[in-house]
């Protein structure tokens, strides 16, 4: 049932609101922070109170005709309801924004970031729109929102304003426009074209319905041709925010924008909204029934349903990304192409169409958010207290960030799928999911199980490489581009003719970091922080001086690792006023608690999140999230309780729906 | 003849008569000529406000001038429809809105206020006209207004800018006039609403109307070039980049966007839907020069260094989505052309008007030299870029709207060459708006590396009719410009607060596309019915 409510609309509005008070108190960094947590705790608070409502049956619906009588287009409504799918995604991008506030507090204001208020106004306006994307209750409605996240996430992926960030953000629009503009835009009025043409009225529907809008079924029927290019089209655009191939190049490269924005933004938000299209696109506009009756004829092969084309692109994508994210160096591009990986599971799931791949995809949406933003969470933590960003240069770090660390071994065992982490439990559903269903679809069970293989072969490394290998001893990575069984390397010069080892304290340009270079001295911490806090935008027009040698991409094919690729490593890094080498400083990475390897600000974060990983994968039954996507999958197939769904093969399935 | 009714005539004599007051008092006094057009023009906008308000609740409001030849069709006759109601609106809004700029931005002096009125009546007759060929004479009269506000800039470009316009303009007036002639031959009628009874008759009666079709054609390639149309748009932005600042949102806002509402008029009002669709070969060659522009158009835009001029080709580009959408031939793309062409008419006004403040304050005039004005000039910039966006068409703006109503009617028509290029239209204006955002927003604002003198250029930052000095328009020479940035002081709050306006109306706007489908249902159906 449908309930008139102004709670969506709230949800949505929240930090938008904040948008104008962060940019009204930017002389007032603590009080521009404040409004980025009180409004990430109203909204999660706003969404939460609706949750119970939404496990009942109720769905929040707040329309612009219904509420203000404005229509937005005619026969198209503005429309924002809470329903249990939207529930997951405003649930999950919500709560883990809390802790991202905080986070990108410590975050800009460890590396003393210019621009923060843009920063952070850029920030909550992204929340806004994922939340309009998570509520809309039609195609135009997400449309907007998808758009509109596109446009206020490109300050935060060019906000280094250097050429390496400007021409990421070029990408970035690009990509995400011909996404959403052409694409998207085109699929949707093709599906408003197709239904006003069955409809008695004339009226096209655009509007979202469990299992699929059932005029479109109708239009399928006498126009499969266009339907299937809606679908098709409709899929592409989502497509490219989940960054499935061949649209996902410009994933990598937004990693220039600053690491909470790729934390929360490039692995939870603006990701998840390209995933979540595509299953709202699958399970709500043309229902997993129709895809799986609509026949593709291709030539060669004989009649297959729409999903196996997106299941053929996504298990490719998924094990094409984890090889490439085996030869990058970069940290956080490794992850990024991860990521990238990571998404086209969900949308794996998602387009096996079995009732279990389908709850596997919906509950790795969270799970994955979880554990991958807590190793973007690390990955930044790293970068700030010691400038390191290369998984060559790693090596014995664990020393000095010890339970960054260990966060970042708990989300990579998550990526992998290793039971007890939340990873393991979706990977599971979706196995069975692909494992049931039978026939040709045993190559995307195998697709799922080499890449998380190779989940382990590139995310390992970087743990082994913290805890159990030694600045002195070790092996070169990434370990592809080396000979088999690993070569030995060491930061410790070994001939004395190369003299500028990476972390040397007494560099030539070590004053442009002031908090830069891991010091014994405690209070230099403090300092930094003060500094962030009081002068933001004081260390601008020093920057602009500086003479950035080269605007290259900080290519990790040709980084050897060890001491001579460092040069080349600085020019990459773009840190903005904390011109440095990264790695080790000349005695070894020093030894530090869990209390004092960073500020609160990051530390508690990765630990809650890191939590929160483990929490999904040891009792997935009491989180949420599990809870929800059973209600959504049972809803989908119209069902009173998800163990009517078990062991059914995928023609039983579709029969379920068709009921 | 009720009040409502006298008020068509009075729209357009009014502005006509008041052009020569400023001239009269000049005799006497300095500077009446603001004064005077202020008075006018927010005259002339309640009046306007007043007649749509009585359109859009009873109907069409028709004025036969003098009473005369009633019953045969053939007297002068001004209408207000839910068509031009809406464009009378815009012309009405603009002009009195646009004085906000000019009261400091400038040009100043009494002749040319009285050439602004004379312009304003002149569209404002064009927008209601009821008869073919009175609509030659508005064309001519916005041609000749035009002609004069493009001179006023006092350098030698805008010379030859207006020369180049008064010759092109004339000659689509000319061929315009050829097609009334062809017209009046074929049905013995000038009136709009008589023809489009006439031309289905003919029609049935011929099978082959070669007049009908010559007609078409001449009146066809005359709107091409006023429109400015690829590739006839030569005229345009040369025009647009050299008047004088305060004038550019005034011709690209409003005297593009009539000629089209006229092209529009005569199209479905006079020839009809039936005509365009049963002559073989028409709509495919509306639609083929409308979606050509729109892909020349945004290309020319993206290479130019010059932001006016940058504009000029935008406009080319989006008139072309315009003639498109006409060229389908259906409902929902005729509401989508109409819808487009307000939307543009005030997005291309605000942006006009950012660019002369830009120009005025930040003594910036290329795109290069907009590098760091997000934080020099925030509230500028933020004007500039709300309007860059809703002109990509990035929902909630008006500019969505538009784009969406002409999607709908491109697949509606299974037209899917047009359809892909209004898609794709989308990535095209990006590629220009984009360039802009990112030189405002994420390039830092550095002291171009001049090796001029500041003495090059003899321009004083806080006169409108900076940009006609000798300097070679686009590069070079300006850079000395970028050094002193302008003068703050010379930016007046009207000025802003026009651009605000502009850009929240915008945006608000965007939620308007089920108001604007309602409004104009009467007049949009009554012509495919």
């Amino acid at each position: 049932m449908a309930e008139e409510s102004v709670l969506p609309l709230a949800a949505v509005l929240v930090s938008a609101v904040a948008v104008f008070l962060i940019v009204a108190s930017y002389r007032y960094p603590n009080v521009r922070e404040g409004w980025s947590v009180l409004a990430a705790l109203v909204k999660f608070g706003i969404v939460a109170s609706m949750l119970p409502g939404v496990m009942d049956g109720t769905v929040y619906e707040w329309s612009l005709a219904d509420s203000l009588g404005v229509e937005f287009l005619a026969g198209v409504d503005f429309v924002l309801r809470a329903d249990p799918l939207g529930m997951l995604f405003a649930m999950l991008a919500s709560f883990l924004w809390i802790f991202t506030s905080f986070y990108a507090a410590g975050y800009m204001r460890g590396l003393d970031e210019h621009a923060q208020t843009r920063f952070f106004a850029s920030f909550a306006a992204s929340l806004s729109t994922a939340l309009g994307i998570a509520f809309a209750g039609n195609l135009v409605t997400i449309f907007i929102f998808y758009e509109l996240l596109s446009l206020v996430t490109y300050p935060l992926v060019a906000h280094n304003e250097d050429d390496e960030a400007r021409i990421a953000g070029r990408k970035y629009l690009a990509y995400t426009f011909f996404g959403g503009g052409v694409f998207l835009l085109a699929g949707t009025v093709l599906v408003y074209w197709l239904t006003s043409g069955v409809d008695p009225a004339g009226e096209g529907t655009l509007a979202f319905e469990t299992g699929g809008i059932e005029l479109l079924a109708e239009a399928a029927a006498a126009e499969p041709v266009f339907a299937q290019a809606a679908f098709f089209l409709l899929i592409a655009g989502f497509g490219v925010k989940a960054a499935v191939m061949p649209l996902h190049s410009w994933l990598a490269d937004a990693m220039v924008a600053p690491t909470p924005v790729s934390g929360l933004l490039h692995a939870v938000a603006v990701v998840k909204s390209g995933a979540f299209g595509v299953a709202r696109v699958i399970l709500e506009v043309f229902g997993p029934g129709l895809i799986h009756d609509l026949p593709l004829s291709v030539p060669g092969v004989g009649e297959v349903g729409l999903n196996v084309p997106v299941a053929i692109l996504a298990a490719f994508t998924l094990t094409a990304a984890s090889i490439i994210a085996l030869r990058k160096d970069h940290l956080k591009r490794r992850l990024a192409f991860s990521t990238t990986a990571q998404l086209s599971y969900i949308v794996l799931g998602l387009s096996l169409l079995h009732p279990y791949a389908i709850l596997g995809a919906l509950f790795h949406i969270p799970a994955h958010a979880f554990g991958k933003l807590t190793l973007f969470f690390c990955a930044g933590a790293v970068h700030v207290e010691t400038h390191t960003d290369y998984v060559s240069e790693m090596a014995g770090i664990g020393k000095r960030m010890p339970l960054t660390m260990s966060a970042f071994a708990i989300g990579a065992a998550g990526m992998a799928g290793m039971p007890l982490i939340a990873g393991f439990v979706s990977k599971f559903y979706m196995l069975i999911g692909s494992g049931t269903v039978g026939g040709g679809y045993w190559i995307f069970a195998a697709a799922l199980i080499v890449s998380g293989v190779l989940n382990i072969a590139y995310l390992w490394p970087v743990v082994y490489t913290a805890f159990f290998e030694s600045e002195e001893r070790h092996d070169a990575k990434p370990l592809l581009e080396f000979p088999p069984g690993g070569k030995r390397e060491s930061y410790v010069a070994d001939d004395g003719a190369v003299a500028t080892d990476g972390g040397n304290p007494a560099d030539d340009d070590d004053e442009h970091a002031p908090g830069g270079q891991p010091r014994p001295v405690d209070d230099d911490e403090g300092d930094t922080e003060a500094k962030g806090a009081g002068t933001p935008l004081e260390d601008e027009t020093d920057d602009e001086g500086y003479e950035y040698a080269v605007d290259q991409y900080p290519s990790d094919a040709d980084v050897p690792g060890g001491h001579d690729g460092h040069g080349d490593h600085a020019d990459g890094h773009h840190d903005h006023g904390d011109h440095h080498h990264g790695g080790p400083p000349a005695g070894g990475w020093e030894r530090r608690s869990p209390f004092s390897e960073s500020t609160w600000l990051m530390i508690v974060p990765i630990a809650v999140i890191a939590t929160g990983a483990v929490t999904l994968g040891v009792v997935p039954d009491y989180a949420v999230f599990l809870e929800l996507v059973i209600y959504i999958v049972e809803s989908v197939f119209g069902v009173d309780s998800f163990d009517e769904l078990g062991g059914l093969s995928l023609a039983e399935a579709m029969e379920v729906i068709d009921e | 003849m009720s009040s409502v009714e006298l008020l068509p005539a009075l729209l357009i004599a009014v502005p006509i008569l008041m052009a020569t007051v400023p001239i009269v008092l000049g005799l006497r006094f300095d500077r009446t000529g603001w004064s005077v057009t202020a008075i006018t023009t927010a005259g002339m906008f309640a009046a306007t406000a007043y007649l749509a308000a009585d359109v859009y609740a009873t109907g069409p409001v028709v004025h036969v001038l003098g009473g005369w030849g009633e019953p045969q069709g053939i007297g002068i006759e001004l209408v207000a429809d839910e068509f031009s109601a809406l464009i009378a609106l815009l012309v009405a809004a603009t002009a009195a809105g646009l004085l906000a700029y000019t009261r400091v931005g400038g040009p100043r002096g009494n002749t040319f206020y009285a050439g602004y009125l004379l312009l304003t009546g002149g569209l404002l007759g064009l927008t209601m006209t009821g008869d073919v060929f009175n609509m030659f004479v508005f064309l001519e009269i916005v041609g000749l207004g035009t002609y004069a506000m493009i001179s006023s800039g006092d350098g030698p470009e805008s010379a030859v800018a207006a020369l180049k316009y008064l010759i092109l303009g004339t000659v689509g007036a000319s061929l315009y006039l050829i097609g009334v002639g062809f017209l009046f031959m074929a049905t013995g009628a000038l009136n709009m609403v008589v023809l489009g009874d006439l031309v289905p008759e003919l029609m049935a009666a011929e099978g082959e109307p070669t007049l009908l079709r010559a007609a078409f054609a001449f009146m066809f390639v005359g709107f091409a070039l006023k429109v400015a149309q690829w590739p006839l748009h030569t005229w345009q932005p040369d025009a647009y980049q050299h008047a004088p600042d305060g004038v550019t949102p005034l011709i690209a806002a409003l005297v593009s966007t009539v000629s089209a509402y006229a092209l529009g008029r005569v199209m479905f009002t006079v020839f009809g839907p039936e005509f365009l669709t049963a002559t073989p070969y028409l709509t495919e060659i509306v639609v083929t020069v409308g979606a050509v522009s729109v892909v020349a158009g945004s290309t020319l835009a993206v290479i130019q260094l010059d932001v006016k001029r940058m504009l000029a080709y935008s406009s080319v580009s989006q008139f072309g989505l315009i003639v498109a959408a006409y060229g389908l031939v259906t409902e929902v793309a005729l509401l989508g052309a109409i819808v487009h062409l307000i939307g543009h008419g005030m997005m291309k006004a605000g942006l006009f008007v950012a660019a002369g403040i830009v120009a005025l304050g930040y003594g910036a005039r290329t795109v290069d030299q907009y590098a760091g004005l997000a934080g020099e000039r925030p509230v500028t910039a933020a004007g500039m870029a709300v309007l860059l966006i809703a002109l990509v068409g990035i929902p909630p703006s008006i500019g969505f709207i538009g784009k969406w109503y002409i999607a709908v009617g491109a697949v509606q028509a299974e037209s899917w060459l047009v359809a892909g290029v209004i898609f794709l239209s989308t990535m095209l204006t990006l590629a220009y708006a984009a360039r802009l955002l990112e030189k405002m927003y994420f390039t830092p604002a550095s002291t171009l590396e001049s090796p001029h003198a500041p003495d090059a250029v003899a321009t004083d930052g806080g006169d409108g009719d900076a940009d006609e000095t000798p300097a070679v328009a686009g590069d070079g020479g300006r850079l000395a410009d970028a050094d002193r940035r302008g003068s703050p002081g010379a930016v007046s709050f009207g000025m802003l607060a026009v651009l605000v306006t502009v850009a929240v109306t915008a945006v608000v706007l965007g939620f308007a596309g089920g108001a604007f489908g309602d409004l104009l249902k009467p007049f949009v159906s009554e012509v495919f019915n």
